[in-house]
């Protein structure tokens, strides 16, 4: 019995990818949309029928844009788009620092009701001493906050034989307590809204939070509904954006490496 | 098997005054309209009689049209795949059927939160989807409650079930988890280490998707079910476009029939290598977790080759599917057929003959067949208790009926005969994968047949061939779709206000039903099987919140 697991480990012996030290082809991807302006006939069609109310258009000014923080790369756009304008790319690596990055039209954030404000001086004070320091090795702790699962299975995904971020020094640890940085996915609903708190309050200072797809960038599909709030940074300050519905795996690595400045 | 007409029994059961109206409608469903008094006789006539399920139980606000709530009893026969929905009109309360019927309970206790109107004689009047920070008295799923309105944060106390006596003791755990998944409340009654009661407190991540479907068009509201439960994003969605095309009355062409089949059975290989893997991780046994892990990216890995998506959003399309993803692409699916089947063959045979694997799974977390009957478990879990509950034998749909594969049915009811189910559901999905691609193959190169059924415009690149336009739905009419996803049936009810956009959207996903099932299993196991368990049901907190 034994021999034939040792048939099958020396079978496979390594089946990891090398991203981020090289790239990966991405040709099969379908990564975020982008409409060219010069070729848009601002018919609206897109606008009108996007079911997360993603794409911003002025048919005034002739502007159009989407704010890809709500985008969930659901493709009609493209499907839609009778002039050819608007386009599913490859690229998947997509997280920000600042969501406005991601948009085209300005930001509304509702204002959050605990103030953390001493913590984040406190926070921005020693960050960059604590990211020497942590340079090397990194906590991990996941909080899906009312997502639909997809998020929290690219997350774990990410423990897989193909991506094992553990041979870059990234632990997923079991408590807050352990952690120093908050890997966040969903909308934020109203029943884990303090649960959220708690565990953010529990995390050590400092710490990073990653908001991980749309709905805990800006709420995606499920924005404006009676049980969600509108992304996570209503609730707790966010480091880094990573767009997607959901995200690969290697775009969230790239919103990690990214948070931690290791790119 | 005898036929049974269950329009007649309906007819003969009941007198005019009950019952008024009976029809079979276009879809094949049976719909009655009954005098509220007598929907317990009617639930016991169902299931007690002639062995129908409860399929799903909910309610509408229809006091704009007809001045009441109407409740609908939807009851399946598997045996003859038939679908009886009995409908009732109700002003503030109505009978409770769950004493009777035990799967009810949850639907009525759901009903009372989100409608605000009572199950009369229910044994359980806790709150059940809201917790202590909503208010008395607001109820979403009523018509003139504003989806956008966010009523205050209350603090109201929940109750759990309590287990007294010298030496017991309570686990409270979560809704944050140890592990990389969502969130919910477990609170244990323990005794030493056995496990007494277990009560599940869920809906922490309640996104209200009923309410937030409402009032909007049904294209946008596809895109919302392919987000209910981002692992079963295609029988979701599949569910969802059948009960849409049921309504406009559209039938998929064939091509874009076997392509639905093969997406939905390579998601089903998805998750089960994912449970599989799980059930491995949880008793240390590190090396089966890798190679499970390593067929679940080879069908990720075969699902880019096939979509670029790896959880097949935007595949499938309301009238068929978006592309002809399947042209050209047989032999690629083959090739990964091949090499996952003749590895997952060899890693189970390593498993079956792993002791410590058998003696951590074998009679633990036994779901008894008369449990898993009256909870109607659904899915892997119920198959493992001996109930025949495939959606896609029971009530057959797109092309299943027209390709060769058994139903895994044990008996055992424990872990291990779970994880047994579902590792031989990965052979029979693998069966039904290839087959289709043979036809979807023949009918690409024009060969007649097996293919000689597939419609003929389907042989020029277009995608015509798969999808059929459908741009209006006819108003005020309803359907249900109804689909079997890795987790077991998935009942879908959608129906159409005056303008033909979607005024109802009903979810019943498997993990609904085989929650409560999966708190009746652990009980008398220890704490540290727990996650054994919970895990070889591998049940979703979003599909049961919404």
């Amino acid at each position: 019995m034994l021999i034939n697991m040792f048939k099958k480990i020396a079978k496979f012996p390594r089946i990891t990818n090398k991203y981020p030290f090289e790239p990966l082809d991405k040709s099969s991807f379908v990564g975020r949309p982008e409409i060219d302006a010069e070729a848009c006939v601002f018919c609206g069609e897109c606008a009108r029928r996007c079911p997360s109310s993603a794409i911003v258009m002025d048919d005034v000014r002739r502007t159009i844009g989407i704010n890809v923080d709500e985008c969930i790369f659901c493709g009609l756009c493209q499907e839609v788009c009778q002039s050819g304008a608007a386009q599913m790319s490859h690229e998947i690596e997509l997280a920000v620092k600042d969501r406005q990055e991601l948009r085209v039209s300005p930001i509304v954030i509702e204002e959050r009701d605990i103030i953390f404000e001493d913590y984040e001086v406190l926070c921005s004070q020693v960050e960059n001493k604590i990211k020497k320091k942590l340079g090397r090795s990194l906590q991990i702790r996941e909080v899906d906050a009312g997502s639909c699962n997809g998020c929290d299975y690219e997350i774990n995904a990410l423990n897989n034989p193909l991506n094992d971020v553990e041979r870059l020094g990234i632990h997923f640890v079991a408590s807050p307590r352990h952690a120093d940085l908050l890997l966040i996915t969903g909308t934020a609903t109203r029943n884990m809204e303090l649960a959220l708190v708690k565990t953010y309050n529990a995390a050590p200072d400092p710490k990073l939070v990653v908001a991980v797809g749309a709905c805990a960038c800006s709420g995606g599909i499920f924005r404006d509904n009676y049980a969600t709030r509108n992304g996570i940074d209503c609730i707790v300050p966010v480091d880094v954006y990573i767009p997607g519905c959901p995200p690969r795996p290697p775009a969230i690595l790239y919103g990690i490496l990214k948070a931690l400045d290791r790119l | 098997m005898a036929l049974v007409d269950y329009k007649l029994l309906i007819s003969e059961a009941f007198s005019e005054a009950q019952v008024k109206v009976i029809e079979k409608r276009a879809d094949g469903v049976i719909y009655a309209e009954a005098d509220p008094e007598f929907i317990r006789k009617a639930a016991k006539l169902f299931v007690h009689d002639n062995g129908c399920i409860l399929l799903t139980l909910f309610a509408c606000d229809e006091r704009k049209e007809a001045g009441k709530f109407g409740i609908y009893y939807a009851f399946g026969d598997r045996k003859r795949g038939e679908v009886i929905v009995i409908k009732t009109a109700v002003e503030t309360e109505f009978l409770s059927i769950s004493r009777d019927v035990p799967a009810a309970s949850l639907y009525e206790r759901e009903i009372k939160d989100m409608f605000g109107v009572v199950p009369q004689g229910h044994p359980d009047g806790r709150r059940f989807v809201f917790h202590g920070n909503w208010p008395g008295g607001s109820f979403p799923l009523r018509k003139d409650f504003d989806r956008k309105h966010k009523p205050e944060f209350m603090k109201r106390p929940l109750y759990f079930q309590k287990v007294q006596g010298s030496g017991t003791y309570e686990i409270p755990v979560g809704p944050v988890h140890a592990g990389i998944i969502e969130p919910g409340h477990f609170r244990f009654s323990v005794a030493g280490e056995p496990i007494i009661n277990l009560e599940a407190q869920l809906y922490f991540v309640h996104k209200g998707i009923e309410k937030l479907s409402e009032g909007m068009t049904f294209e946008k509201v596809f895109y919302i079910s392919e987000r209910i439960s981002g692992d079963e994003t295609f029988s979701n969605s599949l569910a969802y476009c059948q009960a849409v095309e049921k309504i406009a009355g559209v039938k998929v062409p064939k091509r874009a029939a076997f392509t639905r089949m093969v997406f939905a059975e390579l998601e089903r290989l998805i998750c089960h290598f994912g449970d599989l893997s799980g059930i491995c991780t949880d008793v240390a046994y590190g090396f089966a977790w890798s190679h499970f892990n390593l067929l679940r990216i080879w069908s990720y890995q075969l699902a880019d080759e096939l979509c670029g998506v790896r959880f097949l959003r935007s595949v499938n399309a309301v009238g068929g599917v978006r592309k002809d993803f399947l042209r050209g692409k047989n032999s690629i699916m083959n090739e990964y057929l091949d090499k996952i089947e003749a590895e997952l063959k060899d890693i189970m045979h390593i498993c079956r003959r792993n002791n410590l694997l058998r003696d951590r799974t074998e009679h633990t977390g036994i779901l008894e067949n008369k449990a898993a009957v009256d909870l109607n478990a659904v899915g892997p879990g119920g198959r493992a208790s001996g109930v025949r509950c495939d959606a896609r034998k029971a009530f057959a749909y797109e092309e299943y009926d027209s390709v060769a594969w058994d139903e895994i049915v044990l008996k055992d009811g424990d872990v291990a005969s779970r994880m047994e189910v579902k590792a031989r559901e990965c052979f029979e999905s693998i069966k039904i994968m290839r087959q289709a691609g043979v036809v979807l193959l023949n009918d690409e190169l024009g060969r007649t047949g097996q293919a000689s059924g597939l419609n003929d415009g389907c042989k020029e690149e277009s995608n015509n061939a798969v999808r059929i336009e459908i741009t209006q739905l006819p108003p005020d009419t309803w359907a249900l779709g109804i689909t079997e996803s890795s987790r077991g049936e998935n009942v879908h009810f959608v129906m159409t206000d005056s303008e033909g956009n979607i005024s109802r959207y009903k979810v019943r996903t498997p993990s609904y039903c085989n929650w409560p099932a999966l708190c009746i299993a652990v009980n008398g196991n220890i704490v540290p099987d727990f996650p054994l368990i919970n895990k070889s049901f591998n049940l979703s907190y979003a599909g049961n919140d919404l």
